[in-house]
């Protein structure tokens, strides 16, 4: 009997050994962040994968984020120092560089060239550093702006262009925002008597945050920084007037509730969606990918195409997905990751209104388009406002430029926050942001 | 010895004792033998904790003392560079200073208050007057909240159009305030809310209390002393090693902190929060300078000590403790 637990102990370790030699089964680990939602859809993803690849098994790691993705992006730098990296996943898309110049990424060039995919894609879907390819954006997400209709015709304001190069100009907006806003005694701003501190109704609401800025940046002809990495702009004339117009509208114009973009969590209640459905907001300005909150609420909703500041523009941004090179499978983690950037397999992530598909002819086959847009999330202007945008989309410089969350977090940001909340004018905020940038010296080129 | 009980109905060190005297070992290499037994296992006992202290408390301090002399972003080899981030801290890094300072203004300003209103509250909590179990548990329960639960709730109090510490300013006829989101604001709304949840000090203020003996305040009621008399120098001077385990406890408390300003402020607006251990999780976790960091982490542990030595160090011109006559 004594024996008994050392018998047991030899089986175990024997069967420890055993199991891995036993099954030619190839175990796939794929990390990922995202809601619920997202942790589901994908998990069904992973079940069709299997069933079509026998053999291979995939586990999920699944990393519930924080809004930032800094804890993300730690753990997976834990992982590459001690070389427990999964196969494949998502990725920080502000890292991506810096991880694939370091080597940790898998090439994936000659894959992609010799199944012929850049085609079928959208040309700003594939993730390169120094010509080579090292992954793919996971996604396609952009800018959006989405209005209350009945608020809209509460006020007399017409339904916003939906084709995105013959948007409102800007003035056209603000003053549409002014008919909008309302103040407790039904007076607007500019109105004899109106007090700002008893707004009821609000014409627009902005998501401040940097990605956000890039839109109307480049659509004012400035920027946060030059696509190559060497040049400040954010300081440039252009980006001044830009930034000076969007706090305009919650110091000047007061057609915009003051929020906190450096704070990680809501400023508060309501939020702008709750807003837009409560009635208290006419546009709302933020990410596509909050139509799968928003079309969840019942009112009636619209999409307009962005308003123009001098040129129609758009942003692409989403995670990245990569194989990490460590991977003892990079034929299945291949297949795997062709599987997830076929959007039929996720299907309910894009049906949703959370992302939209990276595969170039969902945007304009009409079966391909029926599959996704054809429901009761999208509305019918989503084509044209939204899809029809990406033609002009640029990706947003995290994924390039080098130092970029630094510059964002440690010498735009602070200097924003004063803006918008009317401490000092944009021409002085941002000339101090340039000089911060420029005197650490983080103007570093592209990886 | 008389009747010695059978080998098997012993356990532990007195079976083998026991065993050791059947087999006929003289006593002093018995002795030698069983000091060992219990050494042996004694340390077996306590490996848990010696493990645990080793790998999980000094390796890592070791492993951060060593990394604060490097540059290191945890994916490439670590590049040894002196004291280049000591250096850094205190010459390049702009925001240094103003974490610095706003981890000092909240600290010095925040402690103070709490530790003021929480002795005032203990004292009132430890009058006899009906119901003040309830106000016991009323004033201590906000301590029991969760601080991502409570930053929540104070999100809604403290905003800016629609928060509830607005409407009664503007109910008041007084000018609504940015609150937490306003420059200047921002680190008071933070203290604010810091002394909505001081349960904590009012309990060890209170049992400090209770521990003041009954007849040395009845004694200055019969000499005729007011109210102030007896707390001047009665409940003062023998609540003084609790103000000192307070002011101490508070302030290695209000170095450290982070969680509040990281979830509610992010060091925001335009830096006014950013706390020391914010900053320094920033450098480590969204930039990856896992080295400046470090120095960071070293510089705080360092200045935390040399603080609480000087604390202790003055303590005796001011803390009186029961039982010691005065020289």
């Amino acid at each position: 009997m004594k024996r008994l637990p050392v018998i047991l102990a030899s089986v175990l370790i024997a069967l420890a050994i055993a199991s891995p030699l036993a099954a030619d089964n190839v175990k796939l680990t794929f990390v990922y962040w995202g809601s619920v939602n997202e942790d589901t859809a994908m998990k069904e993803a992973f079940k069709a994968f299997e069933a079509a690849n026998p053999g291979i098994t995939v586990e999920p790691m699944y990393i519930q984020g924080d809004i930032s993705g800094t804890e993300y992006a730690a753990k997976l730098r834990a992982m590459a120092q001690t070389n427990t990296l999964p196969d494949l996943g998502y990725f920080r898309p502000d890292q991506f560089g810096e991880f694939a110049a370091a080597g940790y990424m898998m090439d994936l060039t000659d894959l992609v060239q010799k199944e012929g995919l850049t085609r079928d894609y959208l040309p700003q879907a594939w993730l390169k550093v120094k010509g080579r390819i090292f992954g793919a954006y996971t996604a396609a997400e952009c800018q959006v702006m989405f209005y209350n209709k009945d608020v809209l015709k509460k006020a007399g304001v017409p339904v916003p262009p939906s084709d995105y190069r013959k948007a409102w100009t800007w003035d056209q907006f603000v003053k549409y925002c002014v008919q909008i806003t309302t103040d407790a005694n039904g007076k607007h701003p500019g109105d004899a008597g109106f007090d700002a501190n008893r707004i009821t109704t609000y014409g627009v609401s902005y998501q401040l945050w940097h990605a956000m800025l890039t839109p109307p940046l480049w659509s004012g002809g400035g920027g946060i920084v030059s696509p190559d990495g060497r040049k400040v702009l954010i300081d440039s004339p252009e980006s001044i007037d830009v930034i000076q117009k969007i706090a305009d509208l919650i110091n000047k114009q007061k057609v915009m509730p003051y929020t906190n973009p450096s704070s990680t969590s809501q400023a508060g209640l309501p939020t702008p969606p709750v807003m837009l459905a409560n009635g208290q907001l006419g546009f709302y300005i933020t990410g596509q990918w909050e139509l799968l909150d928003i079309a969840k609420m019942s009112f009636p909703m619209g999409i307009g195409a962005l308003p123009i500041i001098k040129k129609p523009a758009q942003m692409y941004i989403s995670g990245a997905s990569v194989i990490f090179k460590s991977t003892k499978f990079p034929k299945e983690a291949w297949l795997l990751h062709k599987w997830l950037m076929t959007p039929d397999k996720t299907l309910n992530l894009y049906t949703s209104g959370l992302w939209m598909p990276t595969k170039a002819s969902w945007y304009n086959d009409p079966a391909d388009l029926k599959k996704w847009t054809d429901n009761a999330v999208h509305p019918a202007e989503f084509k044209t406002a939204v899809l029809d945008s990406m033609k002009i989309a640029e990706p947003i410089p995290e994924v390039r430029v080098k130092n970029y969350t630094q510059i964002i977090n440690e010498c735009v940001n602070p200097q924003l926050d004063k803006v918008w909340l009317g401490e000092i004018s944009a021409a002085e905020a941002l000339k101090k942001a340039g000089d911060l940038i420029r005197q650490q010296n983080l103007m570093q080129g592209t990886w | 010895m008389r009747n010695p009980a059978p080998v098997r109905n012993l356990s532990g060190t007195r079976r083998v004792a026991r065993s050791l005297v059947v087999a006929g070992v003289s006593r002093p290499r018995r002795e030698r033998f069983l000091s060992r037994y219990n050494n042996f296992w004694g340390w077996l006992f306590l490996t848990p904790v010696v493990l645990g202290l080793s790998l999980w408390v000094a390796f890592p301090l070791g492993l951060s003392l060593f990394t604060s002399f490097a540059s290191w972003d945890l994916i490439t080899a670590p590049v040894f560079v002196g004291f280049k981030n000591y250096i850094d801290m205190f010459v390049t890094d702009p925001l240094f200073w103003q974490s610095v300072v706003v981890t000092l203004y909240y600290t010095v300003a925040g402690v103070s208050l709490q530790v003021v209103l929480a002795f005032l509250a203990a004292i009132l909590l430890n009058t006899r007057v009906r119901g003040v179990k309830v106000f016991r548990t009323v004033f201590y329960l906000p301590s029991l909240v969760p601080v991502i639960v409570s930053s929540a709730l104070w999100m809604w109090l403290y905003n800016p159009q629609f928060g509830l510490f607005n409407v009664l300013l503007t109910s008041l006829g007084l000018p609504p305030q940015k609150w937490v989101f306003g420059i200047q604001t921002v680190v008071p709304s933070l203290i604010l809310m810091s002394i909505w949840g001081i349960g904590n000090i009012i309990i060890v203020f209170l049992a400090g209390l209770q521990d003041i003996p009954k007849e040395l305040t009845e004694a200055v009621a019969i000499d005729g002393g007011s109210a102030f008399h007896r707390f001047r120098h009665i409940i003062l001077p023998f609540m003084t090693p609790t103000i000192l385990y307070n002011v101490v406890i508070g302030i290695i408390g209000g170095f450290q902190t982070f969680t509040q300003p990281y979830i509610m402020t992010n060091g925001g607006p335009a830096n006014a929060s950013l706390f020391y251990v914010l900053h320094l999780y920033r450098q480590a976790f969204m930039f990856a300078k896992m080295g400046y960091a470090s120095a960071m982490a070293w510089f705080v542990f360092i200045v935390t000590g040399v603080v609480s030595i000087i604390i202790f160090k003055t303590s005796s011109w001011w803390v009186f403790y029961q039982g010691e006559t005065k020289k």
